[in-house]
């Protein structure tokens, strides 16, 4: 044999790691440019994506991506925990009025979504299944574009707040309608009552252990940033693997961990919360991963439709915001940007799209191609509308 | 030249400003949320003012014009349940206290507002630093010249409002040993410190038309002296006052301030002459940095004693003045704060030894200002 024992083989075998640094490095680039274009930056992580993956230029193929998937349930992890940390249980009973705008706001949309679902000829329990979806605000979006823009103000705290609270119900309504998927297709009763029971009880109590064990553990390190630092990631990744391993929900029980943990800590030891940098490779990575799976192919096919569902989708949220934004004190003008700023939809919606319609091939591409179109769309419209409606709002803090 | 003319106001009157902070309920640092809450505010009818101040962290509510201390009081804390109802309603926590104990100036973010930016563009960092809250306290007078009488007869006892009211300890993260860092901000402003000596309100005028002239200020306001006079109002408006951690200690301050006066307009107890400003800039560090432990340096006897003791013996003095007003109530919270309990800067430098967390600190704070903990 002629061939060199020094030169590698061709094509090089990479494993996972050099992946990951492609698409940093790539996220890093297009993000800067897009913050000097007056973008933001998760815009930018996200055309990296797209532009990666399969659906454009194939740098990352499907065999790479599925490499890379490890770090997502990470990333999604912090990403719920910290979201969790920033509901506080006590506005919720100090101001019901925000309560009740969230089942509002949630409903409505639901019922929108449902609607446009039926009219393009879904059926009906699998448009009410997908409808669910739509409920939820992709909390990555909103966290980290609060973060970045350092915002304060009641835009930004209720989209938050409003965002942990729609991917509970989302999670919470979609779990049942599975279930039912579950009953009409194959099993006995027993299944549809106690999957979600199991799905809503199991993810909390599995929640609050986490968070008293948290909070223990932070008693005895006391209050050092650094150590709570370390503690805490340690906490999110064996709590996305004890939520996996016990099959009860990544979603609720992450956000009510971090919940819970904010609501227990009665002494304050808690110092804050900030995943800083390592944080922010995560969510960098989060984004760059989620929009290369996107599947660009259906967009032709869907788009009309999908544009029908996001306009319902939006009227619905609005409509919610605006009728309860008097009595919970909002001001109409900030009302109108709170709705726009519950626009994103990605991360959590296409993973329960994905897994609907893995468990349900047979359920007809009309609907997958709708939801996962609509999603594409919001993808890159969702952190442009929430980023206007930070801006516009004034909360936006002068340095950043 | 503008004509500045001497308001009416009843004697002995008095009504309070107090700066608030806002603060976020996740750590407790200074949060920009005035627009949002006075947007709330504005649409219930309430005592008072509650205004916007230069940042977005800040909130100032006054009070309206009173004779005794038991109704400033009421008021004072009708107005305070008012911003603390819609702050609950918008998750904003509220505080007393002379500074933020922990935040970073260079986080503040100025109100939209004309008068703010202007002084923004003029200071630039020392607007932000500016992030302090005080309490104002105005005390009517009869006329310009009994003003500004007052006013200089008053500063002697200004050492005494700085240590009563202390409550800065802690800032930018720091203990800065002194009982109350916020008067340090305030001397960096060129207009700062004492009046000039003058005892005629025509005389008064024309100083300020002079520095009109020379386009230094526009108004009395742009003047930060510790005490100053308002001619709009006909007050003279005592200003070194940290925001204390409760309201009955703002109200118990003006109290003081309202017994003192009728002490110094009725008796005339000193002789006032530009030798009360001999020792004013070193009794005021003493003040400012050791509170009730301070030295005292008294201009009339030329005696040197503590801060604790010449407070003990004016209020001997200020007692038939303070039953005349029916003032009790408020020169008990005084006494106590001197003999027994000390100021909010002792109270705060104990919570924090406690906790060992400034958050902390700062949620305790907001607790005692909603009239809760201890």
């Amino acid at each position: 044999m002629s061939e060199l024992f020094f030169l590698p083989h061709w094509p090089v075998q990479a494993n996972v790691i050099p992946w990951y640094a492609v698409l940093l490095l790539v996220a890093l680039l297009a993000g800067e440019a897009a913050s000097r274009l007056r973008l933001p930056r998760i815009l930018g992580w996200i055309i990296a994506g797209i532009a990666l993956g399969p659906s454009s230029f194939n740098i990352l193929d499907r065999a790479a991506l599925n490499g890379l998937r490890g770090v997502l349930e990470i990333a999604v992890g912090l990403v719920l925990f910290e979201l969790g940390q920033r509901l506080d249980v006590r506005w919720l009973r100090r101001n019901p009025w925000l309560l009740a705008t969230s089942v509002l706001e949630s409903s409505l949309a639901f019922a929108a979504i449902f609607a446009v679902l039926l009219f393009v000829g879904a059926a009906p329990l699998l448009a009410a299944t997908a409808a669910a979806i739509g409920i939820a605000t992709g909390p990555a979006v909103v966290l980290t574009l609060v973060k970045q823009l350092r915002a304060q103000g009641q835009v930004s705290e209720r989209m938050l707040a409003l965002t942990a609270l729609n991917n509970a119900y989302a999670f919470l309504l979609w779990s049942l309608l599975f279930a039912w998927l579950h009953a009409e297709y194959r099993g006995g009763w027993l299944e549809v009552a106690g999957h979600p029971l199991y799905l809503i009880f199991g993810s909390l109590a599995l929640a609050a252990l986490l968070a008293a064990v948290t909070l223990a553990l932070l008693t005895a390190l006391g209050r050092r940033t650094d150590a709570q630092f370390v503690c805490l990631i340690a906490l999110v990744v064996l709590a996305v693997s004890a939520a996996t391993m016990l099959k009860v929900s990544v979603v609720l029980t992450l956000l009510a961990y971090g919940t819970l943990t904010r609501a227990f800590d009665r002494d304050r030891r808690f110092v804050s919360l900030d995943f800083g940098r390592t944080g922010q490779i995560l969510v960098m990575l989060l984004f760059g991963i989620t929009a290369a799976s996107l599947d660009l192919s259906l967009l032709p096919a869907g788009a009309a439709a999908a544009a029908a569902l996001i306009a319902a989708r939006y009227a619905g949220k609005a409509i919610g915001v605006f009728a309860l934004a008097r009595p919970s004190g909002l001001s109409l003008r900030k009302a109108s940007l709170l709705s726009l700023g519950l626009m994103p939809m990605s991360g959590v919606a296409l993973i329960l799209a994905r897994e609907t319609s893995d468990s349900y091939p047979e359920l007809g591409p009309a609907l997958v191609t709708v939801v996962l179109s609509a999603i594409v769309m919001l993808e890159l419209l969702g952190p442009l509308l929430a980023n206007f409606a930070i801006v516009h709002a004034g909360e936006v803090a002068e340095e950043a | 030249m503008e004509n500045l003319v001497f308001g009416q106001s009843a004697p002995l009157t008095m009504g309070v400003e107090l700066e608030l902070q806002l603060v976020n309920t996740r750590d407790c640092d200074l949060t920009r949320g005035a627009s949002d809450l006075l947007a709330v505010v504005e649409r219930k009818p309430h005592p008072g003012e509650i205004k916007p101040e230069i940042t977005e962290s800040m909130l100032e509510m006054s009070t309206s014009i009173h004779t005794r201390h038991d109704e400033l009081l009421v008021e004072l804390r009708q107005i305070r349940d008012v911003v603390l109802a819609a702050a609950d309603r918008l998750n904003i926590g509220v505080a007393g206290g002379g500074a933020h104990p922990f935040q970073h100036w260079s986080e503040r973010q100025i109100f939209e507002n004309p008068r703010f930016k202007r002084l923004s563009d003029l200071y630039g960092y020392l607007a932000k630093q500016f992030t302090i809250f005080g309490q104002h306290v105005h005390i009517g007078c009869p006329s310009g010249d009994e003003a500004l009488y007052l006013m200089h007869a008053m500063s002697r006892y200004v050492p005494h409002f700085i240590a009563l009211s202390a409550a800065s300890p802690y800032y930018q993260g720091v203990d800065t040993a002194f009982d109350s860092s916020r008067l340090n901000s305030v001397f960096a402003f060129p207009l700062s410190g004492r009046a000039p000596f003058q005892r005629r309100w025509e005389e008064f005028q024309a100083y300020f038309n002079r520095m009109q002239g020379f386009g230094i200020v526009g108004s009395v306001k742009d003047f930060y002296w510790d005490i100053r006079p308002k001619p709009e109002y006909g007050t003279i408006e005592i200003r070194v006052c940290d925001t204390p951690v409760t309201v009955e200690r703002a109200a118990a301050l003006a109290a003081y301030a309202q017994a003192l006066a009728r002490y110094l307009l009725v008796e005339r107890p000193h002789a006032t002459g530009e030798e009360v400003y001999d020792v004013y800039s070193y009794n005021r560090f003493q003040a400012c940095r050791f509170g009730l432990e301070a030295e005292y340096a008294d201009p009339h006897t030329q005696q040197k004693s503590s801060l604790r003791e010449d407070i003990v013996a004016t209020l001997n003095a200020l007692t038939v003045h303070a039953r005349e007003l029916d003032a009790e109530e408020g020169m008990e919270n005084i006494a106590d704060c001197v003999n027994v309990s000390g100021n909010d800067a002792r109270w705060m430098r104990e919570n924090y030894a406690k906790s060992r967390s400034l958050p902390d600190l700062v949620w305790r704070q907001a607790d005692r200002w909603r009239g809760e903990g201890r």
